[in-house]
Parts: structure tokens; C-alpha cells; sequence
């Protein structure tokens, strides 16, 4: 939220206490320290109480900050709070003894800290001072930091707590049948009738909702109900279930319109069996489909970076983007980027996808995912493949079904590749985070496809570091219900009654944010399926018309004209791609240009102006693929653009899109009046807190001044992150270099800081 | 379907176009005195190419005759391209061919024949050369006031040629002083006021370099005229001279009478060198971006190939030195004055991207032509010989893409505020290639006295006349006039990016598009649609409760809720 200066100050005598969740306790404190906002001077530091809960890391401050500043507020943390889950790294300092150490769980600490500085898995960089604090507090506080950001179990895991005293708090409510929690507008894919609904709104007339594996009988890794082709009989699934790894029968996950089905698959374990089974799988497709079209495999683990290369992928572009001193790393900025390979990677799989699409849509044939145990690349290219296809996935509650369904239900580890309990580094890979900028560089294309905002895609990959929700914290259903079970053992409730003990999903979004904030996820300009143009108006469609800059000729007076615009159409024509060896610029040799089917199939729908409710492929240059900005730079205080950046349009479009929002729901409360009638209420008079829009259309005047709190970072604020500026030159920044490998070191004598 | 005046003047069948993208296209190719025409009917729409000569660069036979009896040529095209043509050898000897035609006309000026400028008649209703009016800017800035006057010292180009004839000057210098001063600087280009902050009286004055020389001469007459522009803002006791060259240039420049400012000499100033190249690395710099674009970017390294052109980073040394006149302007309210060797070049790109930054009216349509008009066109950057109009020496080494680059970084800004300006990315797009073109006159000849000289305003249409005649084309839909708003662009290579609409709008796999500002006019649209309709119910209405009051009642109406969205 909007923290101004604060507008009534807090009476100096109020004591600084952590405000705490259901079954948040406080496991240290310490009091006068300073959190370091300035960059090069302690100029604006804030004063106040460092404080380490079983949740998360608290500095609580009557100072305000020096800038007027805009962050989202969530509803479940403060200004200043950390999640431990949001930890990556702990590193005290004394700058006195010129030591520093990373510290992890159950270690000790030979020298009092002076200074803590947390990395965050969000990409925050936070430091503190302890100069006039005390040494003995500090030194504890540290530590518990270190302890509670690594969980020995998941039970651990502070969501457990959390809802289990929601369990007992809401004991009353659930006698009277109110399900906390509930209400949610969305599949979440845990029960048939919602398969059922998926497969009736694809037109999946072939297939059916299998509930072999419910109680999670035959593999612990499936959801309990699973859709398969009619053709095959539970008798034979169970037959074949035995053959394939961790017994992931194929899954299936989407039909084209055209009848072709997008299936998941994990490898088949036992060689012997391989083609046999493969032969029944395939015909098995083929029967399901109506013009009993062929099936064709792709196998992504063959294709595709591994987990390993994608996590040390994002390592480096991270330390790139926020780690290495802001202006060292400038000179060999682009060299930096390409070798940390994450565009590459994500250029990999939007590309994988896209060639997905071209079989469904172009050869109308059915396409099987294959991966080893089918619960990490495939996750990614499925649900790409389907953002691409069907526009019922790019709206808001389309999207969360999707992550629902080929990431939760179909077992993505997310507690293992989050690395929750930071155990097994060689697990952890941001598969998701791979995803999120899959579709942020669709949305980045086409910017009025999409119902939700980039700010949505970041809250949603922040949301993985706050250990409440059933979304990111188990590796697979089955998981989650075991666990549930075991803890309501342990806190003595009644069995059947586990089943109460329900960890939300991330999807409420209320949980942690307010109605008006939550309009922060709505895009202005996106054109949803019930983009009907206005009847008798100007605006027929909402097709772009093409624009080309080809020729600036186009603008001529009309008597030249006609000719360029022909010039202009057909260059539309030329628009091909090419697999021509770049040519030298002295015009060498020419080859023929050979152009594969698949080529040809983006270059057709290229040269047409895109159906944003229709398939949507992106570009595949690697000219077209961006860094996404707000997600990497948002805490990098330098790279912050004040009163700039994409925001700025977002907030004009915003209040135009407001406007034309109250016009239409004046219209309809004109529409709504009997003829006769004249409405009671003033119809000019907006329907107040309604509004989709996080800009609500102000006054008729422009405003004289931009808004002093948008940034290139809105609506985040990296205010108070650590300024790159302030460890130029000295060990810290070469800290996070090898971190990992720095793990074991027990201390560092430096250079003195 | 020719432009006026335009004519056509070889014609030949069975010319094959050999594209990068799409391979071979056989079709008919005409030479007129303005552009190259070539359309193949084998496809479907006709594949038609469309060139302005103006934009050759470069035109060259390559190899002899092949086995097939054909002759090909190459054309090396100032916007990022080369084209390949190829056709039967002439079988008449003295016939002359297709492209020895073309390259009498692409290179008018050195065939003795007009630029295709001065013969082009299309009238438009606005007269573009009326944009830009010196006296009329200075008066928007406030100009002459207690410090500042404008003088006619230069009325007939005589203390300067490469100047305005319109020069503003601090009050106490008698023009007498002002050609002394002329005598010290390179080309007798001194020290003028460019911009004046409304409310700080800071100034942005530009000049060329000082004729220190090896010796370490001084000019009392200068380091006093310093002072007077010091001293015209009371808000501070310093003057900051930004020399925009790296210091191991300037320095170097001393060897040819040249030089830099010693503090010794000039009190309360301070130098600072900007580390921006010269017109030659920038040259070499194009050069290796065109090799990594054009005609397909290579898959696996672009970055690095990008990188090691350096075009952005130029880009980022450019914008970090207006970035730091700007700032010293409007935080330090502190004059400035820049420079670097003779004025016309860096110099024209710092100030003018600083006065970009500094004064939202410079951000408009009609304020960015003047912008132009004033610190490109009326301060004598050569286009001429930048460009190389109608010009076939391509090796010429005084060409170089300087403009192109101040371009490329309005650009970077806009993209970082979306809001910020009035007109869009095809509007640059669209300057671009009329510099190029040879169409309009703006950016003929190489300073203000030859286009007197010349009459340009008389004998050519201006380009703004062309542009403001639908300036709908130009507009950005999201501009937002806020007052008095400083833009301080991000200069950091995190935040700078290759502008692909431009240099590689050629490749067919890059779908251009604008779809924020498409989507914005939409929804504009939208709303006035609405408002109308909104308006009829509220008359309608109005009228029925008017004519049947007595039929009040309670009124039953049902209100479907704000759901559904556009």
C-alpha cells in the first residue's frame, strides 16, 4: 500500500512489538538496529527491533522512510518482514575482526556480529546493523534466523502451525458449515466433477475421468482421479500401471477443438515392455480421437535443458541482476546475460511449445509429452502449450486452473524444487519461475491477450516463499494429505477431522491482499471473450490492424498512395522465415531457402494480424526475447526508473479502461430501468468499490504531475533493499559468487570492509 | 502513379530480386528519378519492392558474368540493408544497363544532376519551413530578459558560418567582444545560449572547443565571456564545461590548435569529459551492428555479437552525458556549457537530448521539430556530409551515423517513459528515412546560410509539412502532459535495449506492432461511443419525466452487477 509519510505518528512510548499470525510465536529479538536504506551513508537508516519468529524475519520501526514510497502490502506480513521460507542465504559480518561468515542451522558463531545482511530468494538484499544494539541478543538472533530458515521437516514448515490453529480458531464456524477458505471460484481439479467439466468444455468426447488411484493406491504421485481414453479399462490400466516410472499411467491434459489431445506421459521403466505398451497407449489416443489421427511422442527430456542446467541458469542471472556491483557488471552486461543462458533456456521451451502447437493445430495430430517421471519439463511445455491454444487460459481463474492442474495435481515437486527445507540444493530448480517468464514474454507480445498483469506473475512466484498454501509446499497430493494426517496426529485432532485441517490454496488471493490491491492483477487492456464491440459504433472488432514500418512511405498523400500500398501488402508477403546461413555483407553466396513445415506453419500465422482469443505463438527470435525487468531489477535500486517505466502507460490505460467500465454499468442501469421509470439513483454516480481497475478515472483534468510512487519497480519499492553501491569494492559482493560453495567455510578473515 | 515530377526512366523485364528471406523473385524492375521500383507478379499479392534512391549507399557490380550469362549487382542501402539484383547481360554492348541508370540517379549530386528534392511539388496545407522561428523560441523561453539578448552579430553568417544567424548572448557582452571571442573558438563558433531553465535562470550554451593549442594559449576575452554566462544565473557560483570527448582526444586536439579549458584559466569552472568517440568509431560501430543484424541475426550468440558492436554502448555514453548536463541543470541549478571538438556533432546530440529531458515541449510534435530545427539544422550539423545526399563517394570518411544515434536514444528514452512524449516510435522511423530519402528538404546542406544560399524553403517541401499533415500517424495515444516534468532516464545497460523496430524491421519474422497504443485508441473509441449512448438514455430520459411526472412510483429496475468486463 501507499505508505506516505505517516500521517499520525505513533505515540514514542508505544513499545515495538511483532505483530503475529495464528501459531506464530517469537523465538528471538533484539532491539536497536538499524536497517541500512542509504547507500553510501547511514543517512535515512531506520531504527528499530530486529525480531525472529517461527515464521518469518520482523523489523519493527516507528521511523518512517525517508522517500515517499508505494510497495503492495500483504496481508500477511509487514513493511519490513521476511518469510524464513523467503531466506536464502545468512551472512554475518564483524567488521571490527574483518570476519564474516554464512551461517546455516545449528552452527556456531565465534565473533559477535556488527552487521547481518539476508539474500532472499525474492531477490531482496537486506542488511542491519548492530552497532549500538546488544552483542549476545544479535549474535541469537542471527542464529535463530539461520535455524528457522531451514527446517529439518516439513512439519516444520510454518503453515502447519498456521493452520492449525485455524483449525481450532475456526472450530465454531465449521459447525455451522462454513468451510474457511471456501468459496473459491475455481477448479482445483480434486475431485471428478471438475475432470468432468474440463473434458465437456474441450469437447474430449473420448475420454474419461478414471478414479484408479484414488486414496492414491496405485502411485502416490498422481492426483487420485486422472483422465484417460475410453478405450482403455481400468483392468488394463492397472495392468500397464506397473510398466511405467513411479507408475504414472499417461495423463491427459487438453483437447484441441480439432479432436487432437495433448498427453502427458512418464517413460516406461521396463525396456521389454516399451513397444508393446507404447503400441496400446497409442491406439488407445487414436480411438479417442474422432478422425482417429496418428500420435506423435515428443520427448523433452531429450530436447530441453535439464533441471540442474535451468537452476544454475537463474543462479547466474541473478548474481548478475543483483549481486554483482551495479556498475562493474554494466560493461559486460549483454556477454553476461547470454552466458547465464536463461533467455536461451526460456527461448528453449517457449520454442519446444510453439513446435507442440504446430502438431495439434497444423497436422491435427494427437501429442504425447514424454519425460522421465513426468512431473518437471513436462509441467512447463504442457501448460505452454495450452496458454497458446486455448484463450480460456490466459484469463485470470483459466490461468490458476491450468497451474492447478499440470503443476499441483500432477505432482511438480514444489517442495523439493523450492528447496523449503533447503536440504538438497541438487533438487532446487525455479521450474516455475521458468514458466512465469514463459508467459511473461507471451504477454510481452501480446499485451491484450492476458487478463492478469506482470504484477500478478511476480505476487505469484513470491507467494512460493510464504510456507501457508497448498500450492508450493508439497511435492504432490498425496503428500499434502499425509502430512495433514500426521500433524493432526500430533496435535491430538481426531481423525476425520484432519481433513478440516486445509491448507489454502494460494488462489484465494484475500489471504493476502485487499480487494483494491488485488486490482493491481487486473490488465486494462486485455480483451476477453465477451469482447462484443459496441452495437451501431465505430468499434467494430478489436483485431489489431497491422501496422508496418517497412516502408514510412505508407503515409503518403492519397495519389501516391495506391501504388506504396501495394508495396506495403506485399511485404507482408515477404515475411518468411528464413534458415538461410546469415549472408556476408558482400553479398557472397546465396542459398536456396529451405523452409520446414513447421517454419512455414509460424511464418502463415505470423503474416496474419493475430486473433488475440484465437492461438497465440510467440516469436522466436532471439531478438524477440526480453529480460523481464520487474521480476529481476525490481529491488535494484539503481535500475529503478523513477516516475517511468511500463506503470506509466498501465496507469493511463488503467483509467481510461475505468471509464469506459463506468459508462458501461451506467448504461446498464439505464438498460435495467423500466421504460417508464426514471431511476432512483443518479446513474452517473459510479458503483463505487466495483471497479476492476487499480487507476480509477479521476477528474476530467489531467493531472499536473505524475505520481511521485510509481517507478519502474511499482508496485514494489526497492527502497530499503540493499544498494549494490554500498559493498563496491569490498568481499560482500563477491559473496554470493560461489555462495554454495562457500557454505562450509567456517570463517572468512578478509580484506578489511 | 508517379510523384510529381517524378519520371520514369529505364524499365527492364526479367530481372531476378534476390531476397534473404524468401530466395530468388524474377519480375519487372523500373528506375525512375527518385526511387527503384521492382515487382514480381509470380506471387500472390504481387511482391513489390519499393526504394527511394536516396538511400543507396552503394552500388556495385559483383563478379562478372556468370555461366547463365547474367550480371548481378549488389546495393548497399543506408537503412540497415543490402539488396541483390541479378539479370541477363545486355546482349547490345552500347545499351547502357538498368543499374548504370540507377546509379546515375541515386547519385545525382555527383552526376551533376538535381536532387530529387528540388524537383518534388506536392503541395501540403501546412508550409513546414514555417515551424521552427528562432525569435518565436527564444520568446517561449523567456528570451531576451535581464541577462540574455538575442544579437545580429552573425545576421549575415560573417562571425560565424556554421551558425544561426540568431544567437542569444549575455547582456553585457557588446558584439565587439563576442568576434574576439569568435577568434579563440574553432570555426569562430562561441559560446550561445541553447536553453534556459524557467525558474532557475540555469543555462545549457554550447559552443566548439577553444584554440588552446600546444602552448597553452589563453584568451582573456573568452575566460571574461565565461564568466558573463556564470554569472547570468545567480542560483550559482560555478559553471560546469562538459567536454564531451574522451580526455586523451582532447587533449590530442591541442596537437592541431585545439584543446580544452585549463581550470587555471577559467575560474569557478570545472571540466568534465564525457568519454564520447568520434565520428569515425561510430561509423565502425554501425557497421558491425549492420553485420550482426542484417540480413538474420545468428541464434545462439546475439547478445555477445550485439556486445561486441558496441552500438549500446555508445548509446549509454550519449544519454549518461546528457543524463549529467540535465541533472546539473535542474538539481544543481548550475549553467553548463558543452563542446566537443568543432560543436556540430556530440555536441548537438548532448544538448538536445538534455533540453529533451528538460522541457516537456520538446517532447511534442510540433516542439521536437523545433528542437530539430534549432540544435541540428540552424547550429550546422552537416547533414550533408554525414549523410552523403545523392553523394557516390561511400567511403567518404566525414559520413557517420550521428543522428541516427541521437534517434536511437530519444528512442531509449521513450521507451522507459511511455507517457512522456507526443509521438510515437514510427514518427522517428518515419525521420529517419526521410533523411535518407532526398524527398523533402530538411536535411539538405549542411548549415543555415547554404540553405539561405540554397533557398531551400523556396525550391523544396519541408518534411514537417509532410508529417504535420496527418499527424493522427504520430501520435502516441498514452502521452500524459504533465507540467514541469524532468525526465532522468535510467542510463544503465539493464534499461537499454537494440531498437528492433528499426534496425531490424527488414527481417520478415519480426512482427511489427504497437498493440498498447492500438489497444489504447480502441478503448478511446469505446468510451466516446459510450458517452454517446450514455447521453441519448440521459435525454431520453430527461424528456419522459418531463411529459409524465405523475406516473412516479416506486421505481423498479434491476441492476445486473459490474461483472463482465469491455
Amino acid at each position: 500500500m501507499q505508505t506516505d509519510l505517516k500521517q499520525t505518528p505513533q505515540p514514542p512510548i508505544k513499545k515495538l512489538e511483532a505483530k503475529l499470525l495464528p501459531g506464530e510465536i517469537v523465538v528471538n529479538e533484539v532491539s536497536f538496529v538499524r536497517k541500512c536504506i542509504g547507500a553510501d551513508s547511514s543517512h535515512g537508516d531506520l531504527w528499530g527491533k530486529l525480531i525472529c519468529t517461527n515464521f518469518k524475519v520482523s523489523f519493527i520501526t516507528h521511523d518512517a522512510l525517508p522517500k515517499q514510497r508505494f510497495q503492495v502490502a500483504n496481508r500477511l506480513l509487514g513493511e519490513h518482514d521476511v518469510p524464513l521460507a523467503c531466506v536464502e542465504q545468512v551472512v554475518t559480518v564483524n567488521d571490527a575482526k574483518g570476519k564474516q561468515k554464512v551461517l546455516c542451522s545449528n552452527q556456531k558463531l565465534k565473533f559477535n556480529p556488527t552487521e547481518l545482511v539476508l539474500y532472499c530468494k525474492d531477490f531482496r538484499i537486506i542488511r542491519f546493523r548492530f552497532d549500538e544494539a546488544g552483542p549476545q541478543s544479535a549474535k541469537k538472533v542471527c542464529l535463530a534466523i539461520a535455524h528457522y530458515s531451514q527446517p529439518a521437516d516439513p512439519q516444520l514448515l510454518f503453515g502447519f502451525e498456521y493452520i492449525g490453529k485455524q483449525y481450532y480458531g475456526s472450530l465454531g464456524e465449521r459447525v455451522n458449515g462454513v468451510d474457511p477458505g471456501g468459496g473459491l471460484q475455481m477448479p482445483l481439479f480434486d475431485r471428478p466433477s471438475e475432470w468432468d467439466r474440463e473434458i465437456k468444455r474441450t469437447g474430449a468426447a473420448e475420454w474419461r475421468v478414471c478414479s484408479i488411484n484414488e486414496g492414491y493406491v496405485v502411485s502416490p504421485s498422481l492426483p487420485e482421479y486422472v483422465v484417460v481414453p475410453v478405450s482403455l479399462a481400468d483392468q488394463d490400466l492397472k495392468q500397464y500401471l506397473c510398466f511405467f516410472t513411479a507408475h504414472r499411467i499417461p495423463l491427459w491434459c487438453w483437447n484441441h477443438p480439432n479432436g487432437s489431445a495433448l498427453v502427458r506421459m512418464a517413460s516406461i521403466s521396463d525396456p521389454l515392455q516399451q513397444r508393446k505398451l507404447d503400441q496400446r497407449i497409442c491406439s488407445a489416443i487414436t480411438k479417442s480421437h474422432p478422425q482417429r489421427s496418428d500420435v506423435l511422442k515428443s520427448d523433452l527430456d531429450k530436447n530441453l535443458p535439464n533441471i540442474q542446467d535451468i537452476q544454475a541458469a537463474f543462479v547466474k542471472v541473478r548474481q548478475i541482476c543483483v549481486i554483482e556491483p551495479f556498475e562493474e557488471s554494466e560493461e559486460k552486461w549483454l556477454s553476461s546475460m547470454e552466458s547465464s543462458r536463461w533467455l536461451e533456456y526460456v527461448r528453449a521451451f517457449l520454442k519446444h511449445s510453439a513446435e507442440v502447437v504446430y502438431l495439434l493445430e497444423g497436422k491435427h495430430v494427437s501429442v504425447i509429452l514424454q519425460e522421465e517421471e513426468d512431473r518437471d519439463l513436462s509441467c512447463v511445455v504442457s501448460s505452454l502449450v495450452q496458454l497458446m491454444l486455448d484463450p480460456h487460459f490466459r484469463s485470470l481463474t483459466g490461468f490458476q486452473s491450468l497451474v492447478q492442474k499440470e503443476w499441483v495435481m500432477a505432482g511438480h515437486r514444489f517442495l523439493h524444487r523450492c528447496n523449503h527445507l533447503k536440504k538438497n540444493d541438487k533438487e532446487e530448480s525455479p521450474l516455475f519461475q521458468l514458466f512465469l517468464d514463459c508467459v511473461w514474454q507471451i504477454i510481452n507480445q501480446y499485451p491484450a491477450a492476458f487478463e492478469f498483469t506482470e504484477t500478478y506473475l511476480t505476487v505469484l512466484s513470491d507467494s512460493m516463499w510464504i510456507p501457508v498454501f497448498s500450492t508450493f509446499l508439497f511435492n504432490c497430493p498425496q503428500q499434502r494429505t499425509e502430512n495433514s494426517m500426521d500433524f493432526a496426529k500430533s496435535k491430538c485432532i481426531p481423525m476425520g477431522e484432519e481433513k478440516a485441517l486445509r491448507f489454502p490454496p494460494v488462489w484465494d488471493w484475500s489471504q493476502q491482499f485487499t480487494p483494491k490491491d488485488q486490482a493491481l492483477f487486473n490488465n486494462p487492456m486485455y480483451v476477453g471473450k465477451g469482447a462484443t464491440c459496441v452495437q451501431n459504433g465505430t468499434v467494430k472488432s478489436f483485431r489489431r490492424t497491422k501496422k508496418n514500418y517497412s516502408s514510412t512511405l505508407r503515409g503518403m498523400p492519397s495519389s501516391l498512395r495506391n501504388i506504396l500500398m501495394d508495396g506495403h501488402d506485399s511485404l507482408t508477403l515477404t515475411r518468411r522465415n528464413s534458415l538461410v546461413p546469415r549472408l556476408k555483407p558482400d553479398f557472397s553466396q546465396i542459398r536456396e531457402v529451405v523452409e520446414s513445415p513447421t517454419e512455414r506453419f509460424f511464418r502463415d500465422w505470423v503474416s496474419r494480424p493475430a486473433d488475440l482469443q484465437g492461438m497465440l505463438i510467440p516469436q522466436l527470435l532471439p531478438s524477440h526475447l526480453a529480460l523481464w525487468r520487474l521480476y529481476f531489477l525490481r529491488w535494484v535500486p539503481e535500475a529503478s526508473i523513477p516516475k517511468g517505466g511500463p506503470v506509466t502507460a498501465y496507469h493511463k490505460l488503467s483509467q481510461l479502461a475505468d471509464e469506459v467500465e463506468k459508462l458501461q454499468s451506467q448504461l446498464r442501469q439505464y438498460k435495467g430501468a423500466t421504460p417508464a421509470s426514471t431511476p432512483t439513483s443518479n446513474p452517473s454516480a459510479p458503483p463505487s468499490d466495483h471497479s476492476r481497475m487499480y487507476f480509477k478515472a479521476g477528474s476530467t483534468h489531467e493531472p499536473s504531475s505524475i505520481p511521485e510512487y510509481l517507478s519502474s519497480s511499482f508496485p514494489f519499492s526497492p527502497v530499503g533493499n540493499m544498494c549494490r553501491r554500498s559493498i563496491l569494492g569490498t568481499p560482500l559482493s563477491k559473496f554470493l559468487n560461489g555462495a554454495k560453495t562457500w557454505l562450509s567455510t567456517e570463517t572468512l578473515a578478509n580484506e578489511a570492509l | 502513379m508517379l510523384l510529381p515530377k517524378e519520371s520514369v526512366q529505364d524499365m527492364a523485364k526479367d530481372v531476378t530480386y534476390i531476397c534473404p528471406y524468401i530466395g530468388a523473385l524474377r519480375g519487372t524492375l523500373t528506375v525512375t528519378n527518385y526511387r527503384l521500383f521492382f515487382r514480381c507478379m509470380d506471387r500472390e499479392p504481387a511482391f513489390v519492392l519499393d526504394l527511394p534512391l536516396g538511400v543507396v549507399s552503394r552500388v556495385e557490380k559483383i563478379g562478372g558474368a556468370s555461366s547463365r550469362g547474367e550480371v548481378s549487382y549488389g546495393l548497399v542501402c543506408k537503412d540497415i540493408r543490402n539488396l541483390r539484383f541479378a539479370h541477363k547481360q545486355m546482349e547490345d554492348s552500347l545499351r547502357k544497363s538498368i543499374f548504370e541508370i540507377l546509379m546515375k540517379f541515386a547519385f545525382p549530386v555527383s552526376n551533376g544532376l538535381p536532387i530529387f528534392a528540388f524537383e518534388y511539388g506536392q503541395v501540403y496545407p501546412e508550409n513546414g519551413w514555417k515551424v521552427y522561428d528562432a525569435q518565436a523560441e527564444y520568446k517561449r523561453q523567456g528570451i531576451p530578459n535581464e541577462s540574455w539578448r538575442i544579437t545580429k552579430v552573425n545576421d549575415h553568417y560573417e562571425v560565424c558560418d556554421t551558425y544561426p544567424s540568431n544567437l542569444v548572448v549575455p547582456v553585457n557582452i557588446p558584439d565587439e567582444e563576442l568576434k574576439r571571442v569568435a577568434a579563440f573558438r574553432a570555426k569562430g563558433r562561441i559560446p550561445v545560449l541553447s536553453w534556459i531553465h524557467p525558474e532557475s535562470q540555469a543555462t545549457v550554451t554550447r559552443c566548439s572547443q577553444p584554440m588552446v593549442g600546444v602552448n597553452g594559449k589563453r584568451s582573456k576575452d573568452d575566460e571574461k565571456y565565461l564568466q558573463a554566462i556564470m554569472d547570468a544565473n545567480a542560483q550559482s557560483h560555478k559553471l560546469f564545461i562538459f567536454d564531451a570527448r574522451p580526455s586523451v582526444n582532447a587533449a590530442a586536439n591541442k596537437m592541431k590548435g585545439g584543446g580544452y579549458e585549463s581550470e587555471d584559466a577559467y575560474q569557478n569552472a570545472e571540466l568534465v569529459f564525457l568519454d564520447i568517440h568520434n565520428i569515425h568509431v561510430m561509423r565502425e560501430s554501425l557497421r558491425k551492428l549492420k553485420e550482426v543484424v542484417y540480413p538474420n541475426i545468428e541464434e545462439s550468440h546475439w547478445l555477445s555479437n550485439l556486445e561486441s558492436t558496441h552500438w549500446l554502448e555508445h548509446i549509454k555514453l550519449i544519454l549518461a552525458g546528457a543524463l549529467r548536463i540535465a541533472d546539473k541543470v535542474e538539481s544543481g541549478k548550475t549553467s553548463v556549457v558543452v563542446h566537443c571538438s568543432d560543436g556540430w556533432d556530440r555536441t548537438a546530440q548532448l544538448t538536445s537530448l538534455a533540453m529533451l529531458m528538460l522541457d516537456g515541449h520538446y517532447r511534442t510534435i510540433r516542439g521536437f521539430q523545433v528542437l530539430l530545427e534549432k540544435e541540428w539544422l540552424s547550429f550546422g550539423h552537416r547533414f550533408q556530409l554525414r549523410i552523403g545526399h545523392g553523394d557516390k563517394n561511400h567511403t567518404d570518411a566525414d559520413r557517420s551515423p550521428v543522428f541516427l544515434q541521437f534517434i536511437d536514444c530519444v528512442w531509449q528514452i521513450a521507451r522507459q517513459f511511455p507517457a512522456a512524449f507526443e509521438f510515437n516510435e514510427y514518427f522517428l522511423v518515419t525521420i529517419l528515412d526521410h533523411m535518407y530519402s532526398c524527398l523533402f528538404g530538411t536535411f539538405m546542406c549542411n548549415s543555415e546560410q547554404q540553405r539561405v544560399k540554397e533557398e531551400l524553403p523556396k525550391k523544396t517541401v519541408s518534411l514537417w509539412a509532410y508529417i504535420n499533415s496527418q499527424l493522427e500517424e504520430f501520435t502516441n495515444p498514452l502521452y500524459v502532459n504533465y507540467s514541469n516534468h524532468v525526465l532522468f532516464p535510467v542510463v544503465s545497460m539493464r534499461h537499454l535495449e537494440l531498437w528492433v523496430g528499426y534496425y531490424i524491421r527488414w527481417n520478415p519474422r519480426m512482427r511489427p506492432q504497437e498493440p498498447v497504443h492500438q489497444r489504447y485508441k480502441e478503448l478511446l473509441a469505446k468510451r466516446a461511443e459510450l458517452q454517446k449512448r450514455v447521453e441519448e438514455l440521459q435525454r431520453d430520459v430527461t424528456n419522459r419525466s418531463a411529459s409524465s411526472t405523475e406516473r412516479a412510483g416506486s421505481p423498479t429496475r434491476s441492476i445486473t452487477p459490474v461483472q463482465t468486463f469491455v
